[in-house]
């Protein structure tokens, strides 16, 4: 049982990588798993693959860090003043259902094809999500704390650094969270267009130079693998102590 | 000095906006609060007392009339005045020493660290300084919350229902603390209540307010000096008024029967209230039930239970010449697993007076304890022959515990304390808060009042009081399952071939860790060993089939002892005990403490179980023979016991998680990797692990241990 239990998702993985195989085999464009393997490494031993994931990395890096610095203080504003809630809260509605490729032509007019563009893109779709999640855990802060920090004497930055924020943490967590998994998606969508490197890059150009359909999936894998892996820093963050009252004590 | 006037509450009235126009709350309230006194505010719910507790602490204003402080108007909400509520307002983010920290922002580090060190004391958290909220029962973040007021040092403390969220008896037990820091630490306090007794217990000057609109209807004050007893005749008489003001009598509910003539705006019970009482107490009005015109029966100290812990306790007490009634439901020699015993015993056969009968006895010579670790290919063996000058003798035994809880029983017995064997006890018997007895007899008969100031909870998993009161508290991470049986024929390892044996024959308690837990391997006498399967209880619920499968299964991820019981014939069917540990909130209350098994239960991984038993109760006799001293059994002074067993038993509840650290993670690193290379960390384990938890530096063994990692 246990046993199984444990050996369970490798199965299933297997499974999945035969029926590739199977399904790939004499296909004279679609790659096997074999061929996805060798066209890895080859990604690795030219050093392109490192180039590809370092530049798409540095772009999710600048686009994220700018809606962290500018979503939470915008959020902690929302959620704080109701004014100021009323008057951003419409104009914030309206722009988040929009995808952020919707912009993307946009985004070439005003940035043109450097990295500007994406790193813009990334920004829009990330700092909606965080602005929200904010916005609602500033809200749902509880009075009593509240009235505990001001009965100690906190007002101000003081109040907002020690409590306001600490008990709207968990909340901003989940925000960052679903940020950064928009983040990472959308950042592939954005090299596609105009640009010449990173994963989403590698991708189009390994099927327009040569239809090498293994390099498209490799980069495919490598995608999936390093949201994987940035999704499990996340929820790391999930487990501090200093937020876990939030989540319930059983993870 | 004359008392002054603290608050002076001119005319004042506040409405709220309401769906069909403002709504009173409070109507031409006037009242004047002196310096030092403590006001109760009893009224129905939601007649706007709670407004009038917000008005005074500035944080809500009034619509009309004045509030002066100290002669000048309140300037908002600060740190002279702190509100407690029963939602509780302990940031949840911050450990237990940062949420009294907060309290005194700003002050310079020194005072912080005084008023800390002196606070944390106070409320009985030491030990807990670094506890997350989450971790701590409903009880304990009270006291946090009135450790982080009280670390403000306000002029005036306003307390909204404050032990509201509480059970019963945590919430009397509260009270009481708060009487005992008013005194020594004089406040203005301010006290928003529905419930009259507690009124009558705490406060100087009642104060009943009518329905909403709030108005003042009647003021009483209550002159009977602290500490209260609510049986008092002045605080019955007072009650009645109170209650009659407040539009309920007790002469109208117990004419209905129910209390359910009461207004809608009386008090509502929470669940433990409901249960609580009616469980629990035997009113004090009810004349004490007696059979045949016997006269009740009345001791000094009535312990229930006769195990190692039991006999312990009641041996002590009458070594000390008090009168000791021992309760044991089984007749002795009977069953019991936990074998394994630890050196630091022998300090405590020699308190006991019974030394030379088991050494006499000869048991199994345990000389100490062999660790197989997962991943490592030798074992850790620990020998207390190694430093013999630590404890009395450098061994200790694996023992029949039929045989040796009946040398410990006997020995009570023989010390002066009266054993009956084959009596259940029915119920502990309370006044208020106060146990005063027992309802017990011979097993099947009709169960009748024992008397005694002093109750001792010996009742090992049964946890009697425990369960009663809603004290116990399991740790989920140490939830565990043990399969065990003994048999007949299985391999005497001894201590290994290099080693030298203390005594011919002697064995160590073998530890071997196996797929989701470890194996004990305990040979006792006439060739029996006693081997038992400690599994984490998800791992085990995971394995299909009888205890006996569950059993063999575990055995069998265990090459080296399957290959030493090849040959063994099993003595008995396998026994099941669901193992998870749990640690009682408190050991103590007025008139009764728990001891052993009753208070904590640990895992057995150390063979802490027996030796902690017994020393709980050395430590709980003498505790109460100071009690004794001065006729006062109040928790106050059990607590004496309590402190003393709390260190140990952290300490030992840490080595635990640290074991199941390399169980789980296989933590390279580990105290116990370590401590195979490290001489000076080798030595302070194994005094650690023979019991001698307060003989070493025990922080800064687990830190060195860490600096590995």
């Amino acid at each position: 049982m246990t046993l199984l239990r444990r050996a369970g998702p490798f199965l299933v993985v297997a499974l999945f990588l035969a029926v590739w195989w199977f399904a790939a085999t004499g296909s004279p464009i679609f790659p096997t798993p074999g061929q996805v393997a060798t066209a890895l490494v080859e990604l690795v031993r030219e050093g392109t693959l490192i180039r590809h994931v370092a530049s798409s990395l540095y772009r999710v890096t600048l686009g994220y860090g700018l809606a962290l610095l500018l979503g939470i203080p915008i959020g902690s504003l929302m959620g704080w003043y109701p004014g100021i809630y009323r008057a951003l809260n419409p104009i914030v509605q309206l722009l988040r259902p929009i995808s952020p490729i919707a912009w993307i032509p946009l985004a070439i007019l005003w940035f043109g094809v450097g990295d500007s563009s994406p790193i813009f893109l990334i920004f829009l779709s990330s700092v909606f999500p965080l602005v929200v999640s904010t916005t609602a855990g500033v809200h749902l802060v509880e009075q009593q704390y509240i009235r505990a920090a001001q009965n100690f004497g906190l007002s101000g930055l003081g109040l907002y650094r020690r409590v306001i924020f600490p008990g709207a943490l968990p909340h901003i967590i989940t925000g960052m969270r679903v940020g950064l998994g928009i983040a990472w998606l959308v950042v592939v969508a954005a090299e596609m267009v105009a640009i010449n490197s990173g994963l989403g890059y590698l991708i189009i150009d390994s099927r327009n130079a040569g239809t090498r359909y293994d390099l498209v999936v490799a980069g495919m894998v490598i995608i999936g693998v390093i949201g994987f892996i940035l999704d499990i820093i996340m929820r790391r963050l999930e487990t501090l102590d200093e937020v876990r009252w939030r989540y319930g004590t059983t993870r | 000095m004359a008392p002054r006037a603290k608050f002076e509450v001119a005319g004042i009235s506040k409405s709220f906006p309401g769906e069909t126009g403002p709504l009173l709350a409070i109507a031409d309230v006037s009242l004047t609060v002196q310096e030092g006194e403590f006001v109760a505010l009893v009224g129905p719910s939601g007649c706007g007392k709670s407004t009038l507790l917000n008005i005074l602490g500035g944080f809500d204003k009034p619509d009309k009339g004045e509030v002066l402080v100290d002669g000048a108007p309140i300037p908002g909400p600060s740190r002279r005045g702190i509100l407690i509520t029963q939602r509780g307002s302990v940031f949840p983010w911050m450990t237990v020493r940062q949420n009294l920290q907060f309290a005194t922002t700003g002050l310079p580090a020194a005072e912080v660290a005084a008023r800390f060190a002196y606070y944390i004391d106070f409320v009985g958290l030491r030990g807990f300084e670094d506890g997350w909220p989450h971790q701590l029962s409903g009880g304990m973040l009270q006291r946090v919350e009135v450790a982080r007021a009280l670390m403000a040092k306000p002029d005036v403390l306003f307390m909204d229902e404050p032990f509201g969220a509480l059970d019963a008896l945590t919430r009397m037990r509260m009270r009481g603390e708060l009487i005992e820091i008013l005194a020594r630490d004089r406040h203005t306090c301010l006290l928003v209540t529905h419930d009259v007794e507690e009124a009558l217990h705490l406060a100087d000057r009642i104060v009943v307010f009518s329905p909403r609109p709030a108005k003042v209807q009647a003021v009483f004050e209550v002159t009977v000096p602290h500490p209260r007893m609510l049986t008092h005749p002045a605080l019955v008489r007072l009650k009645e008024q109170v209650l009659r003001e407040l539009g309920l009598s007790t002469l109208d509910i117990l004419r209905d029967g129910t209390a359910a003539h009461a207004p809608a705006a009386g008090r509502s019970a929470t669940p433990e209230e409901r249960i609580a009482p009616a469980e629990l107490s035997v009113r004090p009005s009810t004349p004490m039930p007696r059979i045949g015109g016997d006269a009740v029966e009345q001791f000094d100290v009535v312990v229930v239970g006769g195990g190692p812990a039991g006999a312990s306790t009641a041996t002590v007490l009458a070594q000390a010449g008090l009168k000791v009634c021992v309760l044991e439901r089984e007749h002795f020699p009977r069953f019991h697993v936990g074998e394994s015993l630890l050196p630091a015993a022998w300090e405590l056969y020699d308190r006991l007076g019974v030394t030379a009968e088991i050494e006499a006895e000869g048991f199994t010579v345990k000389q100490g304890i062999s660790f197989g670790l997962p991943g490592q290919n030798d074992d850790l063996l620990l020998l207390i022959s190694e430093y013999p000058d630590i404890f009395p003798r450098p061994y200790t035994h694996h023992v029949e515990r039929a045989r040796f809880d009946e040398i410990l029983l006997h020995n009570a017995r023989d010390k002066g304390a009266m054993v009956r064997e084959g009596w259940t006890v029915r119920d502990v018997l309370f006044q208020g808060d106060r146990a005063v007895g027992v309802l017990a007899g011979p097993n099947g008969t009709e169960p009748r009042p024992i008397l005694a100031p002093m109750v001792v909870d010996a009742t090992g998993q049964s946890c009697l009081l425990a369960r009663k009161l809603g004290w116990r508290r399991p740790d989920p991470a140490l939830n565990k399952v043990s399969h065990y049986t003994h048999f007949e024929g299985g391999v005497r390892p001894g201590v290994g071939p290099e080693e030298p044996e203390v005594r011919p024959g002697a064995q160590t308690t073998g530890v071997h860790t196996i797929e989701g837990g470890w194996l004990w391997y305990i040979p006792l006498r006439n060739n029996l060993v006693s081997v038992g399967a400690v599994l984490d209880a998800r791992h085990d619920s995971g394995i299909r089939g009888s205890p006996q499968a569950r059993f063999e299964h575990a055995l069998q991820s265990s090459p080296r002892v399957s290959r030493w019981l090849a040959g063994a014939r099993q003595t008995m069917e396998i026994q099941t005990i669901s193992n998870i540990s749990y640690l009682n909130d408190c050991f103590v209350g007025n008139g009764f403490a728990m001891v052993g098994d009753a208070s904590m239960f640990v895992d057995p991984i150390f063979s802490a179980g027996v030796m902690m038993a017994m020393r709980s109760g050395v430590f709980a006799a003498e505790a109460i023979i100071e009690c004794a001293r001065v006729n006062d059994y109040s928790a106050t002074r059990l607590e004496a016991y309590e402190a003393r067993i709390r260190l140990p038993m952290s300490r030992i509840f840490k080595m635990i998680h640290n074991w199941y650290a390399i169980l789980e993670k296989k933590e390279a690193g580990n105290l116990f990797l370590r401590a195979r290379e490290i001489p000076h960390l080798r030595e302070r384990l194994l005094v650690v692990l023979s019991g001698g938890y307060d003989r070493v530096d025990f922080e800064s063994l687990l830190s060195e241990a860490g600096e590995g990692r």
